[in-house]
């Protein structure tokens, strides 16, 4: 056991509020829990020495916070500083079918999620669990199509621990945009776990935009419940930070239903991004997309661990996992590892992970049309993680994020 | 405008051109047809600079530059254009970015300024109302998921933005109906300036009805074994090729 992870457990035993017996229930495995080694699979390639002593403020002195503006994205923002929702929710002028509400207070949306969507091994899912006091909680009602994207920001202050959590049903036939958004630069710890729920029919349209950088570590993840005929359209966009681990779940849990995931990661140099994702096909006629595509520059180091699960009885799934990479300088490092584990007879998988290289033709053409060789490296490359850019369904997210990326690329090369 | 000399070219081992000559001036348009394997893409690659291609003997000159001394981009900075045969898919580029960059490099290379965002946009819709390509088609990958004629018309648009002084056209009819090619024979003739040349290479006799060439080549075997007026294409839309491994070759 880590110095930090007794804390952690000593901390928890201060926070009391309706959600009691769930925290109770968390506390009790994460006693039982290890601290995570080189030999923890789920931990191998990602150190956690740099959490074992953290000794951060757990109170935060800041009470407000600017969310980065999108220019047409006329978003619904809840805005997270240290943990803390600084937006006055009570106030807000809000779509039809729209309850959003603070995690303080009971609710049966908040009763069916928490804790219910994401699995019980992840340990900072649980440590979020028994600290994460704050919170919001969306309900989508049957039947609403909310095109307006709900916008949970969370920013991570310098020297501050603090530990955010969301909770979304959409309900049966719903349509739903919801985006997450971390950002943070000082020193700090910021775990952030979201749960969904997609009922029957419903579908949601999600972006976790995980932007930390400099000395923050970020540990965090997106679980969803898929059921009959549901759909998800997910895009994740990470920098690596410090630290910044991401566990995405995606569960299969009715029949029918698609989900689509894209990730792009961008990593600067010296930074570190660790992705695991696991889909569960519980259930017959799935289909999954996922696309990983990951750029990484000189000493940074990504982690990319995608793993599909079929299950005897999900007859009829197809499932699809690529992962590429491209590595910028002998210094800069993927440990990439797509698995594949299928127990029923009839289904369609196909998985691979590659480490790029240039398109020989595509350079090719792009020269005879008398762009230089340089110009159009940045190109191609920048371009193999644009691709994914230009699948997100929400432009004007898109389009902000776009010069962003390139800008944050562009400086990768230079300093190569 | 262009002179190859007793150009011999390989790929790999195997020896494609074998003694080409080729003169053209200003404003002229030259067929270049010839059955499978004679050299016909062959030609195109070589002239662009495509890694692989390797020049054995002979000179190629452009406007008086010795056109085998640049680099893929300084022919094409230079005035030299090629329309693929099999336009390549870049899906992380949109072929607005693509063209604004090799607009401006172009332009660069001219000593003319770098074109605002604006003044693109304007030149870039014009053109595409030329070839007939919708306008969203800017925001799209470059040639991703277009179908064979778009990615032809595609070429053709890009050739119309580019202002090339020589454009080489690569069985740019291969793959269309009678439509798309009556678009793209228009947005080729649209630039005959009477400066600009144009070598249009081709396997069919079709192409040549709707941009009518001032001279007719017949490639084989590496080498141009006949030369003449655009009656000369008619006479292999109406015999074919056989004739020349029939050894009948004037």
């Amino acid at each position: 056991m880590s110095q930090w992870l007794a804390q952690v457990i000593e901390r928890a035993g201060n926070v009391d509020d309706w959600l009691a017996s769930a925290r109770s229930k968390a506390l009790a495995e994460l006693k039982q829990k290890e601290w995570p080694g080189r030999r923890t699979e789920a931990w191998r390639y990602t150190s956690l020495h740099k959490v074992a002593d953290l000794n951060l403020a757990t109170t935060s002195e800041a009470t407000t916070a600017e969310a980065p503006q999108v220019e047409g994205l006329n978003s619904i923002d809840l805005v997270f500083v240290d943990g803390h929702l600084v937006s006055d929710i009570a106030n807000l002028t809000l779509p039809e079918g729209v309850t959003i509400a603070s995690l303080d207070a009971k609710s049966d949306a908040a009763e069916s999620v928490f804790g219910q969507v994401k699995p019980q091994h992840h340990l900072f899912g649980l440590v979020n669990d028994v600290l994460a006091q704050h919170g919001v909680v969306i309900d989508i009602a049957p039947n609403a199509n909310v095109e307006q994207p709900i916008r949970i920001v969370n920013f991570a202050s310098d020297g501050v621990e603090s530990h955010q959590r969301s909770l979304v049903r959409v309900g049966e036939g719903a349509k739903a945009v919801i985006i997450e958004h971390g950002v943070g630069n000082g020193h700090s710890l910021n775990t952030a776990f979201a749960e969904y729920d997609i009922a029957d029919k419903a579908a949601l349209e999600h972006y976790r935009l995980a932007l930390h950088e400099g000395e923050a570590i970020h540990v965090g993840g997106s679980h969803f419940r898929l059921h009959n005929e549901s759909k998800l359209n997910s895009t994740l966009v990470g920098y690596g930070s410090q630290l910044t681990r991401l566990d995405v779940d995606i569960e299969h849990a009715g029949e029918h239903a698609f989900a689509k995931f894209n990730n792009i990661y961008l990593l600067a140099p010296k930074e570190h991004f660790d992705l695991h994702s696991t889909i569960e096909h519980a259930q017959p006629n799935g289909t999954t997309e996922e696309n990983a595509r990951g750029i990484i520059g000189d000493k940074a180091k990504a982690v990319f661990n995608g793993r599909i699960h079929i299950h005897r009885h999900a007859q009829k799934t197809l499932a699809e996992l690529n992962n590429r990479n491209l590595l910028l300088t002998r210094g800069a490092q993927i440990n990439t590892k797509p698995e594949l584990e299928i127990y029923a007879d009839d289904v369609q998988c196909a998985h691979g992970a590659t480490v790029a290289e240039i398109d020989e033709e595509a350079l090719y053409y792009m020269l005879t049309r008398g762009i230089d060789k340089q110009q159009a490296l940045v190109m191609l490359n920048f371009g193999f993680v644009q691709e994914l850019l230009f699948q997100m369904p929400n432009r004007a997210l898109a389009d902000w994020l776009q010069p962003i990326l390139k800008q944050r690329f562009e400086r990768m090369m230079e300093q190569q | 405008m262009l002179s190859i000399k007793d150009l011999h070219a390989r790929v790999e081992e195997t020896t494609i051109l074998k003694g080409l000559d080729l003169d053209i001036k200003p404003g002229e348009v030259h067929a270049i047809m010839g059955p499978n394997g004679a050299g016909k893409s062959t030609l195109g690659y070589v002239l662009s600079g495509r890694e692989g291609y390797e020049v054995e003997s002979g000179s190629v000159s452009l406007e008086d530059k010795d056109l085998l001394d640049m680099e893929v981009e300084e022919r094409a900075q230079a005035g030299l254009f090629l329309a693929f045969q099999y336009p390549v898919e870049i899906p992380g580029v949109s072929n607005m970015e693509f063209m604004k960059e090799s607009v401006n490099a172009m332009r660069e290379a001219r000593g003319e300024d770098a074109l605002s965002s604006a003044e693109f946009l304007k030149k870039a819709k014009e053109a595409c109302k030329q070839v007939e390509l919708p306008l969203d088609f800017l925001k799209r990958g470059v040639n991703e998921g277009f179908s064979g004629g778009e990615k032809k018309r595609n070429e053709i648009m890009q050739m119309i933005m580019l202002e090339p002084k020589l454009a080489i056209l690569d069985e740019s009819d291969s793959g269309l109906d009678v439509d798309a090619l009556q678009v793209v024979a228009k947005g080729v003739n649209s630039q005959r300036d009477g400066k600009r040349s144009f070598i249009v290479v081709t396997h069919y006799q079709r192409l040549l009805d709707y941009i009518e060439p001032d001279y007719v080549h017949i490639l084989s075997n590496g080498k141009i074994v006949k030369s003449g007026g655009p009656e000369l294409a008619k006479e292999v839309e109406k015999s074919g090729y056989a004739w020349l491994k029939e050894g009948e070759v004037a």
